[in-house]
This record gives C-alpha cells, sequence and structure tokens, in this order.
C-alpha cells in the first residue's frame, strides 16, 4: 500500500469510526428509557382474588422529559385473607442528560393477612433505579415492617428492614418471603429491581396416598395455590 | 406562628417573604462563587426547568441543616408549624416556565406526599400554570444549596403557596414543597438529596413542617438543563 492509499485508508478509517460512533451514540440515546410502577396489595387464592391495587404505572417518558403517577385506597378487605387500610402507590421516573431515572414507593397500613398469621402496623417498600455516564444501579433503601409478626413472632419491633429474601415457613399454609428482591439489568446501562416486601405463596400437597397405617400422605408434590403480595414497587432504567 | 397563619389564612400577607425569595431565585445563577461539586452542564435556572423525584423521609432524622435556609427558606417550626415527624413517601413531577411578568410558575406538575402516622395524604395538581383546585398560579424559585453540592427548587411560594387536595375528597388546604438534587448529573448512590413538606392543616388536621431532610430512600432528579 503506497502513501496516497495509505492516506485516503486512514480518512475512510476515521470517516468509519465517525460514522459508527455517532450511530452508536444514537442508539444509546434512542434507547433510553424509564419505567416504574407500585401497588399495595395482590390477592390471588381460591378463598378470593383482587387485583393489584391501588396500582400506579409510569406513563411513558422520552426526550428529557419527565412524568409521575399515583394511586391511592382507603382500605380493602378480602374475606378470611388480607385486609389493610392507608393503600398508597407512587411512581415517577425521568430522563436526563446526565442522569436518567425512575423511583417507586408502595405502602399499606394495618395489615392482616389470613386471619391474623401475619400482621403488620405498616410495610412500605421503597426503591428506585439510576443510570448515568459510570454505570445503572438500584436499590431498595427505605423498604421497612413496622411492628411485623408472623406466626406469632415478632419479627421486627417499631419500624425496620428485614433482610432481602428472607423465607419463613408457614406449616400447613406454605411459605413467605419477606422483602423480596428481583434485580434486573447489567449493571452498566440497565438496571432495575421488584421489591415485594410481603409474599405469601400458598401451598397444597397434590397428588400422593394417605398411609393407612399412620394416615399421613405420602409421596404427592407441593404446588403452590396462590400467593398474597402486600407491597410491591418496582422501577427500571436503561441508557 | 407567621407562616402558618398565612397558609392557613392570609398567605396575600407573605408577599415580603415572597420578593426575598423572588430575588433569590433572579439573582444570576452563573456567578454563584461556589460551584456545585455535582456538576453537570449548565446550572438549573426557572424557564424550562424540569424536576422528577420521590422516596421516603423520616424527619427529624437525617436532618439537612445546612442547606435548610438556602434560598431565604426559612428554620423549620420558626414560623409556627409544628413538626411533622415520622414516615413521609412521595413523588413529584414539575416543570416551571416563566410568566408574563417574568416570574417562576409551575408550567405543569403532580405532586403526592403521604404522612404516614397520621394517615394524611396531599395531592397536587398543576396543568397550564395554574393549580387545579383554586385556579391560581404557583409560584417556584430554583437555587444553589449552602452546601455547594447542588440545586434546590421551592414549589410555593409564600404569595400564594399552592393548594392540595387531601385524602382523595376530605377537603383543600395549602401546602408548601421543596426538593433539593445533591448529586446532580450522577448516579443516585448516597441519600444526599433532600425534601421538605409544609402543610397549613386547616382541613387535614395535620399541620406540620418537615424540615429539609435527607431521603431515607429514593432519588430527586433536575431532568431539564
Amino acid at each position: 500500500m503506497n502513501g496516497k492509499n495509505m492516506h485516503w485508508a486512514h480518512r475512510l478509517a476515521a470517516l468509519g469510526l465517525l460514522v459508527g460512533l455517532t450511530a452508536g451514540f444514537a442508539v444509546v440515546g434512542a434507547a433510553q428509557s424509564v419505567a416504574g410502577q407500585a401497588y399495595s396489595t395482590y390477592v390471588n387464592t381460591p378463598l378470593g382474588s383482587s387485583g393489584q391495587s391501588p396500582l400506579a404505572v409510569l406513563p411513558a417518558v422520552s426526550g428529557t422529559d419527565g412524568a409521575e403517577a399515583d394511586a391511592a385506597g382507603d382500605a380493602l378487605s378480602v374475606a378470611g385473607v388480607l385486609s389493610s387500610d392507608f393503600l398508597n402507590s407512587i411512581t415517577s421516573g425521568e430522563i436526563g442528560t446526565g442522569e436518567t431515572g425512575a423511583q417507586s414507593t408502595a405502602s399499606a397500613a394495618s395489615v392482616n393477612i389470613l386471619n391474623g398469621l401475619i400482621t403488620a402496623d405498616e410495610v412500605v417498600a421503597n426503591v428506585m433505579s439510576s443510570a448515568a455516564q459510570d454505570g445503572a444501579s438500584s436499590n431498595a433503601d427505605g423498604s421497612t415492617f413496622t411492628n411485623l409478626v408472623v406466626a406469632g413472632t415478632p419479627v421486627t419491633s417499631g419500624d425496620g428492614p428485614v433482610g432481602p429474601n428472607t423465607n419463613i415457613s408457614l406449616p400447613g399454609v406454605g411459605y413467605v418471603v419477606l422483602n423480596e428482591q428481583i434485580p434486573s439489568g447489567d449493571g452498566v446501562a440497565t438496571s432495575g429491581l421488584t421489591v415485594n416486601m410481603i409474599h405469601v405463596y400458598l401451598q397444597s400437597l397434590v397428588g400422593g396416598v394417605v398411609d393407612p397405617l399412620t394416615g399421613r400422605t405420602v409421596g404427592g408434590t407441593l404446588q403452590t395455590t396462590g400467593e398474597v403480595i402486600v407491597g410491591s414497587a418496582s422501577s427500571t432504567v436503561t441508557r | 406562628m407567621r407562616t402558618y397563619l398565612m397558609l392557613r389564612f392570609v398567605p396575600s400577607l407573605a408577599a415580603a417573604a415572597l420578593l426575598a425569595t423572588a430575588c433569590q431565585d433572579s439573582r444570576p445563577l452563573t456567578s454563584v462563587a461556589r460551584k456545585p461539586s455535582f456538576w453537570a452542564g449548565p446550572p438549573p435556572n426557572c424557564p424550562a426547568g424540569k424536576w422528577t423525584g420521590g422516596g421516603r423521609i423520616d424527619p427529624p432524622s437525617n436532618y439537612d441543616a445546612v442547606d435548610e435556609p438556602s434560598g431565604g427558606q426559612p428554620p423549620r417550626y420558626s414560623d409556627g408549624l409544628p413538626p411533622m415527624n415520622g414516615k413521609v413517601t412521595f413523588g413529584f413531577n414539575v416543570f416551571l416556565a416563566t410568566d408574563g411578568d417574568g416570574r417562576c410558575v409551575v408550567e405543569k406538575g403532580e405532586i403526592q406526599v403521604n404522612h404516614h402516622p397520621a394517615k394524611t395524604s396531599w395531592h397536587v395538581s398543576i396543568h397550564h400554570g395554574v393549580d387545579d383546585f383554586d385556579n391560581a398560579p404557583v409560584f417556584a424559585a430554583v437555587f444553589p444549596d449552602n452546601s455547594g453540592r447542588g440545586f434546590c427548587v421551592v414549589v410555593g411560594l409564600p404569595e400564594s403557596f399552592m393548594t392540595a387536595r387531601v385524602n382523595g375528597n376530605r377537603g383543600f388546604e395549602k401546602v408548601q414543597f421543596e426538593a433539593c438534587d445533591n448529586d446532580r448529573g450522577e448516579r443516585q448512590n448516597s441519600r444526599t438529596d433532600a425534601m421538605r413538606w409544609r402543610a397549613a392543616g386547616s382541613a387535614s388536621g395535620d399541620a406540620g413542617d418537615t424540615g429539609l431532610t435527607y431521603l431515607t430512600g429514593g432519588n430527586i432528579v433536575e431532568h431539564g438543563s
């Protein structure tokens, strides 16, 4: 390759790099997005059901825009399954030149699940996701339980957090996951987090046979037959 | 007691306080000697200002005493409003503009604040430059905070504050909201942002002032620049 060809080769390479970078930035810019939602309660059991309520969903956000959505309810009752009051859900999100973020909060007070099996004076789910040039991250800071009692055992005294994904067995009923955290994203360009503060999984033994000598069921498999969620908040960012 | 009374009965008497804050807002922000360490592009100003955020505060814990008097804001409780303590969750989005007289106003916005110990909820809704619940303009101010870490916005200046709906349909009362973005342009990774809420309590019976308080969780972002 002579000098002239190398000169043009360098120019073409530089042009290609420029086009590539421009296209890359355009793609990155176009890909920026935020999402969020929050709800206080969800019930899906054989005894009764109630959809995600009150549900707040972040409207579409574009450009360097932002939005907020909220919903509230005075009280909710599904007989024998869940009662609660002062239900509030909020979500907001924004796209900025420096930072893009979404944050959601859901709360419920006077929580009573399965006729007192689980009670709490209040539950607050709080999540946020944020992305900037140095990466993307999410956290659930500010998510707490007030005077939570599970199967007669106090879990929190006053207002306090519980470790993520704390699993407690509920014999004859199933189990509950406290501060259930479901992360998403690569931590570089995307990040998201869903927190379900109380997630009860109702389980039943399906199949198996009754041992005539002991009266116990032998074999079979545990299957989830219902669920109750109190305090759910989600946020997601993509940069 | 002055602002408490103003919030409840005579908001127009707060003209002097408005003037002080408005002057603060009109100061060229580029002349601020102490440049915020969290710097991203030009400083925010009123026109085209966009602020969004949400999360939780737990006053009186995490009190942001240094930044509270920024922009001419009164120290907490100094105006007669009692402490508003305990869990407060919130979410908001406000877009700023200037009116025909060059004053900073909220063009559109939504603010939701819940004070959990009292089970009180407030909602402010602003469209086309006026509060949905009293049809009055909502004045705002943007200013750098005293710590030099970022900027704050106050929504509902004392000229008329702003009117919030209480617990869905219980009534309406005067309120004021403040938010500070103290990690501007950077990913939220610390609890440096702050929020303050003041309510007259005439409809809710929950009068109070949270004081400017660092977030327990959440984020506040100025994203208009």
